[in-house]
């Protein structure tokens, strides 16, 4: 037999030998109120879609329309279509520089903080 | 009639009871399982108490769930594999409080393997670092050992392939037995025996 056979033979020991447990004389009665308890509950109600859907169509109405418009718009008027100048104070701007920096490694943080956690998660 | 067929007709018995109205019948499903369902949730937390109230759990979806057992599958396969996906997602949820592998007790003095005391806190150890295993091995082992080490039954637990199975129940030994260089040396002078798998028998 080989090191690892035999390795593995003494772990299926071990972990095969393990003592059964009894449930507690209370557990049966406990399952059995909270299926009773399930039984005459009634039953939940519906999601109600039939008065539901005429809103659903008609926000898929306006959101379609609305994407429509504002791509029409952007074709055939592109040259109009520029963002406004906006002219500051050299002491307004700079801070507004720094506050870009802060900005974006607050971003960068939560980034990986938002990575790390889903990584621990599913290891 | 073997006692897994009496079982069998007593499931569907108690089942078409229940699906017809009758809520008692579930009763006879409960007494049945509860010892199993209780023992693989306890082998999933190791916690005597979470082991109940996750059966309890298990036991409430096979009752919303009944009408899904379409039959194809024996109804212990349908329930062990509920109660698995029941376990799994709460051990996801709130997971055991573990200790690391590398830091899963190990006795050290060699002398003290022959005493019966030293070789239970080794298995104690041992299964202690299963539940340190990630959780896509760690199932594998606990219900290839629940099963009695029958793969193809901790396979249709798992709803997993056979061969996925194998693959994940290798690597986790290969965790353990790194975690536990000399226990090869160890159990065999504490006197252990090799108890045969059913592929083997």
């Amino acid at each position: 037999m080989n090191r690892d056979q035999m390795n593995q033979d003494q772990l299926d020991t071990i972990l095969a030998r393990e003592d059964e447990i009894i449930p507690s004389s209370g557990f049966l009665a406990r399952v059995m109120d909270k299926v009773q308890e399930e039984a005459v509950a009634p039953p939940p109600i519906p999601f109600p879609w039939k008065r539901a859907i005429p809103g659903f169509i008609l926000a898929a109405g306006v959101l379609g329309w609305g994407t429509v418009e504002t791509v029409l718009y952007a074709i055939h008027q592109p040259a109009e279509f520029a963002l406004p100048n906006i002219h500051l104070a050299a002491s307004i701007t700079e801070p507004m520089q720094q506050a870009g920096w802060v900005v974006g490694a607050l971003a960068v943080s939560a980034a990986s903080w938002v990575l790390s956690r889903r990584l621990a998660g599913r290891f | 009639m073997s006692a897994s067929a009496q079982t069998a007709t007593a499931d569907l018995e108690d089942v078409r009871r229940v699906l017809g109205g009758d809520v008692r019948a579930f009763e006879g499903i409960v007494r049945r399982w509860q010892g199993p369902l209780v023992n693989m949730a306890w082998r999933y937390c190791r916690d005597r108490g979470r082991a109940e109230e996750l059966a309890q759990e298990a036991f409430l979806r096979a009752w919303r769930g009944l009408a899904s057992w379409r039959g194809e599958s024996s109804f212990s396969t349908w329930l062990f594999a509920l109660a698995a996906n029941v376990y799994r997602n709460d051990l996801k949820r709130v997971p055991t409080v573990t200790v690391p592998m590398e830091d899963a007790p190990e006795p050290s003095a060699p002398a003290a393997q022959h005493n019966e005391l030293a070789e239970r806190s080794q298995n104690e150890s041992v299964r202690r670092a299963v539940l340190a295993l990630p959780l896509r091995y760690r199932e594998p082992v606990v219900l290839y050992y629940f099963h009695e080490m029958d793969v193809s039954a901790a396979a249709r637990t798992l709803r997993l392939p056979e061969g996925t199975v194998k693959a994940r129940l290798s690597r986790a030994r290969a965790l353990l037995r790194k975690r536990f260089p000399y226990l090869e040396s160890a159990t065999a002078a504490a006197g252990t025996t090799h108890l045969p798998s059913r592929e083997e028998a």
